[in-house]
């Protein structure tokens, strides 16, 4: 199962701001046609998160993998469902997600802190994904070291995904077109999907133009959820960015 | 200008583990948001950039020239002499620069990015007055005002230093000072509170806070600083005639050492030379954070307002005791430091005031140059090291500073 390119992510946090609201909102993303969905395994430590995104783990209906499992089959909503969650909550218990992911639809599930706190955790994690038949993914920031980016490459993941600041949501003064052009140059055929702080169709379009496959927003969508109608327009908005 | 580098080396995308990002703590304003206001933007820009050489600008190449760049690579003979078993020893003399000290190469790209944002004043933390100097004189030479907070214990020792920011046409207050609102706490809970960097920083940002067209620049710790003074590095592999066995430098926030050994630590990991080189950081014992600190998230500032980063520290409260080597009176290490000594490609040593300055003097009477205290700690670590040394062994070591402003260091060891 591949992402079409160019492609449009939207990242929601399981059941914020409540189960129902969540599956409302799912519903409509499914119109919405997104090309994949990451949704987030609500936690009580998202150290890597932003504002927004920390609110929403905290205003989570459900925590952890209970959260998840509000949703039987997320590729009713979705071609390419991904689950995201932090390693760190699941030490001991990588086979549990990978199994609640293969048993929700996700494609794969994407840690955001596997490589930077847990990188002796690699292999196991691939190991994981592998023996229950979910695809790899991983997150890398701009500052990753090239020989590591290069071997996870190898490892043929559905998609990298770089984060362009250095949390969700806040933008500082990066030339992250430059980033993205770097990094293009070492993932070779990879998906690169980009994300963090994406607000506008301008943005998608330069992203795009400087070798992002896909595009994620975060922190803007979860920012309009409490009008839906905004929240979607929004989105159709950012479309419009990923072709010329 | 053709001997100056013309690229800062960015060792994050060598290393063999990523850099853990910056993280905000759970509680208050998001510290990563408040970099936007504080900092430069080429700064953040460079903090979190992908790429293996940042260019630098040629107006920053031509100060750095006018300065003295490149600084002199030396072979330290009577230093040899003394050690007496054969062991070669280079150092390279960043105490040539008109501050006397290695700050100059990040200060003047900072100061300059700052000008280039529009920033009528700069304001800085300083130690032992190295950084403030340096800062003060690019400021000068860039055309905008520098305020330097100062740790109160330098502050009132180092006069000389004090008086020259200020001949400079700088603003320097000792910190605790009562300019900002965490001097004003700090002298409350201790009236003689001798100061820390970690404070003063905290001061300086509270300063820029406080008006407009101000920018906070930091004297160590974030990798752009470390990055800046790679220039060290990249000089001294050109002009170094052979490959040596160890180099040494020491380390407050890990700048100095950082500028000296990442262009070599960079070509190891890569695969491209020095495969046998070895690589010591000394720290001083008043500040232990390599041999005896955490490896975990820490704010760099002891006031809490930068974001946290992932570095071995004795954390963000630890006041050091007073120390001549004030430039090593810093509680963290630079996260891409902390990397490299838990992964073992760097080696830790620490040693007391008295020890480096007993080393300090013996350079000095065999090489004719007073050390910085900070450079005497690395000085102490290659005579140690020299005489477990084989013949013919070579060390490279930076001279990161002269002494001829650490007079009362240097009164203490010669009181009768």
């Amino acid at each position: 199962m591949g992402i079409s390119r160019p492609a449009l992510g939207l990242y929601l946090t399981a059941t914020y701001p409540s189960t129902r609201r969540f599956l409302e909102v799912l519903d409509k993303v499914r119109d919405a046609e997104v090309d994949f969905l990451e949704v987030g395994i609500p936690t009580r430590n998202p150290k890597y998160d932003g504002p927004v995104i920390r609110m929403a783990h905290r205003g989570a209906e459900l925590m952890g993998l209970d959260a998840v499992k509000a949703v039987d089959d997320y590729s009713k909503y979705s071609r390419v469902p991904v689950l995201m969650g932090y390693v760190s909550d699941y030490l001991n218990s990588l086979n549990d997600v990978a199994k609640v992911a293969k048993d929700v639809g996700a494609a794969t599930v994407l840690f955001p802190d596997l490589i930077f706190d847990y990188p002796e955790l690699i292999g196991k994690y691939v190991e994981v994904m592998r023996s229950n038949g979910l695809a790899l993914s991983f997150f890398i920031s701009s500052k990753t070291p090239y020989r590591l980016i290069r071997s996870l490459s190898e490892l043929k993941p559905l998609f990298i995904y770089l984060g362009l600041y250095a949390a969700t949501g806040i933008k500082l003064p990066i030339y992250i077109e430059q980033n993205v052009a770097t990094i293009r140059g070492i993932v070779g055929d990879s998906f690169l999907v980009v994300g963090f702080a994406i607000n506008s169709p301008d943005m998608v379009r330069s992203l795009i133009k400087a070798g992002a496959d896909g595009v994620v927003v975060g922190s803007a969508f979860i920012q309009r959820i409490s009008d839906l109608n905004d929240a979607l327009s929004f989105l159709k908005w950012l479309r419009g960015g990923l072709h010329e | 200008m053709s001997n100056v580098p013309t690229h800062w080396y960015n060792i994050a995308v060598d290393l063999p583990k990523p850099l853990p990002p910056p993280m905000d703590p759970y509680d208050g304003e998001s510290r990563i948001g408040l970099l936007n206001r504080i900092m430069p933007s080429e700064l953040l820009h460079q903090e979190f950039t992908s790429l293996m050489y940042v260019p630098i600008p040629d107006e920053v190449r031509e100060i750095y020239v006018r300065l003295g760049r490149p600084t002199p690579l030396r072979r330290a003979r009577g230093l040899e002499r003394l050690i007496g078993n054969g062991v070669k020893v280079y150092y390279k003399f960043e105490g040539a620069l008109p501050g006397g000290s290695h700050k100059l190469n990040t200060a003047v790209p900072q100061v300059y990015y700052a000008f280039k944002d529009g920033a009528k004043e700069v304001a800085t933390e300083t130690g032992a007055g190295q950084w403030g100097l340096a800062v003060s004189i690019a400021a000068a030479l860039i055309g905008i005002r520098a305020v330097v907070f100062m740790t109160k214990s330098s502050y009132l020792s180092k006069r000389q230093r004090v008086m020259f920011m200020r001949t400079y046409g700088a603003t320097v207050y000792p910190s605790p000072s009562e300019v900002t609102k965490y001097g004003v706490e700090a002298i409350k809970a201790n009236p003689n509170h001798p100061g820390s960097l970690g404070l003063a920083i905290s001061e300086a940002i509270d300063y820029v806070l406080q008006g407009e067209g101000r920018k906070y620049i930091p004297g160590s710790v974030l990798e752009f600083v470390l990055m800046h003074q790679t220039v060290i590095g990249q000089e001294a592999i050109s002009q170094i005639p052979e490959e040596p066995d160890l180099v040494v430098g020491c380390v407050g926030g890990g700048s100095n050492f950082a500028g000296l050994t990442y262009p070599f630590i960079g070509a190891k990991l890569r695969g491209e030379g020095f495969e046998g080189t070895r690589f010591l950081a000394v720290e001083s014992k008043a500040a232990p954070k390599l041999t005896q600190g955490r490896y975990e998230y820490d704010f760099p500032d002891s006031g809490g307002l930068l974001p946290m980063i992932r570095m071995l520290t004795l954390g963000h409260d630890y006041v050091p005791p007073p120390s001549h080597a004030a430039g090593l009176r810093y509680h963290g290490a630079a996260p891409s430091l902390s990397l490299l000594v838990k992964e073992g490609i760097v080696e830790t040593r620490a040693y007391t005031q008295e020890e480096a300055l007993e080393a300090g003097v013996l350079f000095a009477r065999s090489e004719g140059i007073i050390p910085a205290p900070e450079s005497s700690h690395a000085i102490r670590a290659v005579i140690d090291e020299a005489k477990k040394m084989p013949k013919g062994s070579v060390i490279l070591f930076n001279l990161s500073g002269h002494g001829l402003l650490d007079p009362d260091a240097y009164e203490r060891v010669n009181a009768p």
